[in-house]
């Protein structure tokens, strides 16, 4: 039983093929396509108002220099987004659940922003390691400190993303599996998880458009550090 | 891979940036056909039917000459239950997850779809109300120009009685200006003759009593005593005839 609840987890291959590559590329045929008429339908005018006001409120403290990266943030969050949500339908699989990808994500976006930190103003960047107004006996301990928080960023990006969507598919599948095998017997006890199974669904799926935010979030802050 | 998203994010952010014109002249390039998009043929307003949220109205249709109304649903009973007996379809924890799921979504749909529609409907609206305002602004700036220029042109008629006005006020002021002069003119004249007048008048006054002057200091000069003593002596006796004629006719 313990090995089955990770099944859901293997990178699933047909023929030696790996279908993580479908799983990939698919969902954005999900999306509309702007038409050349003027006036978009609705899906397109949602898609639309959703990038935007997404893209605005993201980019608002970042100055202009950082705005080259809109492009790159916005379809990282729709990706995230879509990935996510879509992983929560039965039988599914969902990629952001494997760490590889997730730290192939926020391994080079984060890098990319420290070297364009270190690059442009160094002092600047090296700066951000110590603290405004720290008493001078903390300061060499503190810049250690800081230095290490600074590493571990890409680490707790990509993880954070994978043990947050793992954890609840975890969750979903042990609730599942606890309410269908006392569906017969015990059914009031069943009907008790069915309703727990439901939250933890609602919960899902709420959790799964915040992590996306967050990561991209967490990726501007970065880019407002250093730029 | 990400290509498509990137599109769809890219064709979002097209307004801002020098990139959105760019890359339509580009594809232009890629054109062979020599397809023309006018006139465009009519779009249909809504989508396509369905019914019960995701089967297209046409099965339906398609299935109703020969099995009537109930046709298409019989047909979802048979599979499900042809899934579930034959086992191809096992019911397991999934089922339990995927009912949670849908229920979810349909819930969310059905509460929240057709809020998020007016508000897609809406945010069109406010898009082409901007579009008609501008077309309605340049409209209304043009009939504004055109009743302008109209007055103007009623204003031009009007030209000729200005100019008469105008030409009248002149004559006015050129007579005036004459009758001033001439006034002027008059005044000087009549001053230097009276002038001429009253040396005149001087003179011959000047010449008379200088003749009276002579006239008399000759006659004075002329009286010898003797004749003053004898003219005061006729006088005397004159006088005395006089008192005695008074005194007899007294008398009398």
């Amino acid at each position: 039983m313990t090995m089955n609840l990770f099944n859901q987890f293997l990178s699933p291959t047909f023929l030696g093929l790996p279908l993580i590559a479908i799983a990939l590329m698919a969902p954005c045929l999900l999306y509309p396509s702007p038409a050349p008429w003027w006036q978009s339908n609705r899906w397109m005018t949602l898609q639309n108002w959703f990038i935007g006001s997404f893209i605005k409120q993201i980019f608002s403290p970042i100055n202009t220099k950082g705005h080259s990266w809109a492009l790159l943030l916005a379809t990282l969050m729709v990706f995230l987004i879509t990935l996510n949500t879509l992983g929560l339908l039965p039988y599914t699989f969902t990629p952001t659940t494997q760490l590889s990808l997730n730290m192939a994500f926020a391994v080079p976006l984060w890098l990319a922003t420290v070297i364009m930190g270190f690059r442009n103003s160094p002092t600047h960047a090296l700066g951000h390691l110590l603290p405004e107004g720290t008493p001078t006996p903390l300061v060499p301990i503190l810049i250690i400190i800081e230095s290490i928080s600074l590493l571990i960023r890409p680490l707790a990006l990509g993880v954070r993303l994978t043990a947050n969507l793992t954890a609840g598919h975890l969750l979903i599948q042990l609730v599942s599996s606890a309410a269908f095998s006392l569906l017969l017997s015990q059914t009031t006890a069943a009907s008790l998880a069915v309703g727990l199974l439901l939250l933890l669904t609602i919960l899902e799926i709420a959790v799964a458009m915040i992590q996306a935010y967050v990561f991209v979030l967490l990726l501007s802050l970065y880019l407002q550090e250093n730029v | 891979m990400m290509s498509r998203l990137v599109i769809l994010s890219a064709n979002s952010l097209k307004g801002s940036g020098p990139f959105g014109a760019g890359l339509v002249h580009a594809s232009r390039s890629l054109h062979t056909s020599s397809q023309s998009r006018a006139p465009v043929p009519p779009l249909p307003e809504t989508g396509g039917k369905v019914r019960h949220g995701i089967f297209p109205e046409e099965i339906f249709q398609l299935l109703y000459p020969k099995t009537g109304v109930t046709g298409p649903y019989m047909l979802g009973t048979g599979l499900i239950t042809y899934l579930l007996s034959k086992e191809l379809y096992v019911i397991n924890n999934e089922t339990l997850s995927a009912i949670c799921i849908f229920s979810v979504i349909i819930y969310g749909v059905k509460k929240f779809g057709p809020s998020v529609a007016a508000f897609a409907d809406k945010l069109n609206e406010e898009k082409l109300a901007k579009a008609q305002e501008v077309k309605d602004l340049a409209m209304s700036g043009l009939t504004q120009a055109i009743e302008n220029e109209k007055k103007e042109q009623w204003r031009v008629e009007g030209r000729a009685m200005l100019f008469d006005a105008k030409r009248n006020n002149v004559a006015m002021l050129l007579e005036t200006n004459y009758r001033e002069r001439l006034h002027m003119v008059t005044n000087e004249i009549k001053r230097r003759l009276d002038y001429q007048i009253a040396l005149q008048h001087l003179n011959r006054r000047l010449e008379q009593e200088h003749m009276i002057n002579w006239v008399e200091k000759s006659v004075i000069g002329s009286i010898t005593p003797q004749q003053e003593k004898e003219s005061i002596a006729k006088c005397i006796a004159d006088l005395k005839m006089l008192a005695k004629n008074t005194q007899a006719k007294a008398t009398v």
